[in-house]
């Protein structure tokens, strides 16, 4: 095995010339960390070399923010060196491959299997088999009881962790929760190990004690003849029965990436990026992070602003996006962006704001945000009726979406993009067809702008996902629809947009949305299923270019009860897959939330009335604040 | 503001580029150069327009990808004149190689002219280097003095390029070190891929050599070479 470092440079410059964006590979990035001077002084036992691994590509991976947050909090440590590592793309896998090279690292193209700590960011099931792909390729043996003392420890976080069940074979340790400190004290440790010279099992013995970690080898699962769990239960002593999330109150102590990598290569969001706060205080019954990331916390005007004018000068980057699950949310919102747009125009800088709420979206906002780009504009009604948004929580009216568009439309603005998912709970044909009416409401609205103040390019684009069940939601107990009820809707859909000229309907391959629920509400039977994926041929499945339904339904079709098994509805008796992880939310507050979605009853947002959830428990964040009294409620994301 | 200051608000500096940014694309050199000059606070000037304001850099050449290079022209229009405001070049380069990655750096920085051609006109050859074992003499086989004609595939289409006449000059002194001077920039440019290629169909340079060689454009000519 040959690591990239090792290559004579001719043979290097000889692979990169038959790659397409070789820039991938190659890194030196502004405010990328190489340590390589300091960090060879340190006696061995003192340093530890993490590996920062995104099972993506390098566009997708450098687009994500928890990268750059865990990239500067590791790499403050003097004894930490962080580097990163992407999925390759086909055309540098097959170079590799073809001349045995192992997997490198970008900042000093070190091969995946010298680190001592390898850490996978997971944002999304899909990525599973590129899990495995990157280990391989790192030359790493997939499961963790086929690693040896010389093996570097594997371990994930990211919001797929609080059910990474279907993977638990393949990590010796597993983060749930917010990483940045969680890491810090997973290094600390391993340092204790390599001083001490425990053996991995040691290590692990001891890291299961800290909150957010779990050790799936510490946990013995058994089952019902009908394949649903009987029992989860430690087999070490020292392992807890519950895994406790690990959490950041106050997110102003949280590390804000200042100097965060800019990257050479037009990534996917090529732009600063600035928390502004985590967790959402609304509730929407489907959305797993609206859950997981409870309760919501903020960072501070102070904070924010003073970060702002940082990342400005420190990135030279022309776009800043505030990034949080719902923007306007933002207590201080006006405010932030009194401070923000004067110095994001000196600096020529575009704010963006993505998961914006339209009730809040008044004239004068819309003028602040837009004042350059302002061809599209993007709402999240879900659903398209109001019993529908209902059951799903979503607090909204129609009239929002009517007013906002108008005010949009008389602002510039040219396209509109609307989100809806098919298959929630309880959807029935009027529900489905209540899309389209929806559609044509907005066009109307249109032209009853005069001529004159309107848009003549107007035009909506329409994208519809099919609904995913994830734990730790009200809905993890709900059914996904099948996938011939997925064809006939988006057809449905597609037929009542048709006639339009003005629409354009967008819709994805259900089957990908099929694998999906498998994993989300997966246990830990399908790791060998997605082992035998990988070895056939699957990875990055979440491109449609690569996704290989043909390999995955047979293999799926062999476990007992097949794909049904893993995307029915589950009792409310049923023992889930991840009922020993503590998230924050209390099973029973979930529970109730589905039966106020069966009967079409709204709860409103935490800052209006807490609904007491369980997440008060952790003492912070909107628990602890006066309701709020403005006028933030009845919005669109 | 009189027209002397006016003249004073484009610099014409000259950079090189060496490591792991010789793999970027020519977009994404505009793109770092245009994001380090913000972070040198250079007071760039920017294109007037409503949805996507540019700023005022123009590259001499496009920095092909894969190409190290020692001396490349850039030019940036100013927002202010020096006497305008605190912009004292010199430090102003200073400031900017700061805030390039160590693989970008500025060499020489001048005020220059405004008006007359634009910088990518005005360029009209360059001079690079390659190495690679057995180039020079792969070149003395191709080249006898005779049209070498190779295939450019281009967006589908096929065109045939000759080359020898974009050739101006060449040092084949060391066997494993090609010098060539050629035709550059909007009138007969000579593509370094295409030279390779011909190399390689006629010289006998075999492709893994070609495919590792290092390319290094060592100068762009303006005017005349
Ligand atoms: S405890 Fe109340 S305020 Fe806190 S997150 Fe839960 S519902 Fe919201």
């Amino acid at each position: 095995m040959i690591s990239w470092n090792s290559l004579p440079e001719a043979k290097q410059r000889a692979i990169l010339r038959q790659v397409e964006k070789p820039a991938r590979y190659t890194g030196g990035e502004w405010q990328a960390c190489d340590k390589r001077e300091v960090f060879f002084r340190l006696p061995e036992k003192d340093r530890i070399r993490f590996a920062f691994c995104f099972p993506d590509l390098y566009e997708i991976g450098m687009s994500n923010l928890a990268l750059q947050i865990l990239y500067a909090a590791l790499n403050k440590d003097e004894h930490t060196w962080c580097e990163r590592f992407f999925e390759p793309a086909s055309d540098m896998r097959e170079q590799l491959t073809r001349e045995n090279i192992a997997l490198s690292s970008i900042e000093s193209g070190t091969p995946l299997n010298a680190f001592d700590i390898v850490g996978m960011s997971i944002s999304y099931e899909l990525a599973y088999t590129t899990v495995l792909d990157m280990l391989h390729l790192g030359k790493i043996p997939l499961r963790s009881v086929d690693r040896g003392e010389q093996d570097p420890l594997v371990v994930a976080g990211g919001p797929v962790a609080c059910n990474l069940e279907p993977m638990a074979p393949f990590f010796d340790l597993i983060m749930i929760g917010d990483g940045e400190e969680l890491l810090s004290s997973v290094t600390a440790l391993y340092r204790a190990k390599k001083q001490n010279h425990w053996t991995k099992r040691d290590f692990l013995l001891t890291a299961c004690q800290l909150e957010g970690i779990y050790v799936p080898a510490f946990y013995d699962v058994t089952y019902h003849p009908d394949g649903t769990i009987d029992t989860i239960e430690p087999n070490v002593p020292q392992a807890p029965r519950v895994i406790q999330k690990s959490i950041i109150n106050d997110l102003n102590r949280a590390e804000m990436p200042l100097t965060p990598i800019v990257p050479n290569l037009n990534v996917v969001h090529d732009r600063m990026v600035m928390e502004i706060f985590r967790g959402c205080a609304r509730g929407c019954r489907f959305c797993q992070a609206g859950f997981i990331y409870r309760p919501m916390r903020e960072r501070s005007l102070e904070n924010l602003s003073e970060a702002a004018r940082t990342l400005f000068q420190q990135t030279g980057c022309d776009e800043l996006g505030l990034l949080s699950l719902s923007t306007t949310d933002y207590s201080l919102l006006s405010e932030l962006l009194e401070k923000l747009i004067p110095c994001a125009e000196k600096y020529h800088v575009n704010l963006s704001l993505p998961s914006l709420r339209l009730d809040a979206f008044e004239r004068d906002m819309a003028e602040q945000v837009a004042t350059t780009r302002r061809a599209g504009l993007t709402f999240a009604p879900e659903a398209g009726t109001q019993r529908l948004r209902d059951v799903i929580n979503k607090n909204i009216v129609e009239e929002d979406l009517l007013q906002a568009t108008d005010v949009a439309l008389r602002n510039g603005w040219e396209r509109i993009k609307l989100y809806f998912m098919l298959g929630l709970p309880t959807e029935t044909d009027d529900d489905v067809d209540g899309i389209g009416s929806m559609v044509n409401r907005l066009i109307t609205c249109w032209r009853n702008i005069p001529d004159q103040l309107r848009t003549r390019r107007f035009f909506i684009n329409v994208s519809t996902s099919i609904f995913i069940p994830k734990p730790f939601t009200p809905f993890q107990w709900a059914a996904q629809i099948s996938p011939d009820v997925m064809r006939e809707r988006q057809q449905r859909v597609a037929a009542a947009l048709r006639p339009n000229r003005r629409v354009n309907y967008q819709w994805h391959q259900f089957e990908s949305s099929v694998l999906e629920a498998v994993f989300s509400r997966g246990d830990r039977r399908l790791a060998d299923v997605i082992e035998k994926a990988w070895m056939q041929g699957c990875v990055l499945d979440a491109w449609h270019e690569h996704f290989r339904w043909d390999i995955w339904e047979p293999l799926l079709s062999e476990i007992p009860g097949g794909i049904h098994f893993y995307t029915r509805e589950r009792s409310l008796h049923e023992q889930f897959p991840w009922d020993h992880i503590q998230i924050g939310v209390h099973r029973a507050f979930l529970e109730h939330e589905w039966q106020r979605a069966m009967k079409g009853k709204t709860t409103p947002a935490c800052f209006e009335q807490c609904s007491h959830c369980g997440a008060r428990a952790f003492g912070g964040g909107v628990c602890f604040e006066p309701p709020r009294t403005s006028s933030q409620k009845d919005i669109w994301t | 503001m009189d027209v002397s200051d006016l003249q004073q608000n484009r610099v014409l500096f000259h950079y090189a580029r060496t490591g792991s940014t010789i793999w970027l694309a020519h977009l994404d050199m505009v793109r770092l150069f245009s994001r380090a000059m913000n972070r040198a606070a250079w007071p760039l000037y920017w294109s007037e327009g409503a949805y996507n304001p540019r700023p005022d850099i123009v590259f001499g050449l496009p920095a092909g990808c894969g190409i190290e290079l020692e001396r490349d022209p850039v030019e940036v229009g100013l927002a202010t004149s020096p006497d305008e405001g605190s912009f004292d070049l010199e430090e102003a380069v200073l400031r900017l190689n700061a805030a390039l990655p160590e693989s970008v750096q500025v060499t020489e920085a001048n005020y220059t002219e405004s008006g007359g051609k634009s910088l990518m006109a005005r360029v009209c050859a360059a001079r690079y280097r390659i190495e690679a074992p057995g180039v020079s003499s792969a070149y003395r086989k191709t080249f006898t003095g005779a049209p070498v004609t190779v295939e450019h595939v281009r967006k589908k289409r096929t065109t045939s390029v000759e080359l020898m006449s974009k050739i101006m000059d060449a040092d084949v002194v060391y066997d494993d070190v090609l010098r060539i001077t050629c035709g550059a920039g909007s009138v007969n440019h000579l593509r370094i891929n295409l030279l390779l290629k011909a190399l390689i169909r006629d010289g006998g340079l075999s492709p893994e050599v070609a495919a590792g060689a290092r390319l290094i454009r060592e100068a762009v000519f303006m005017g005349t070479v």
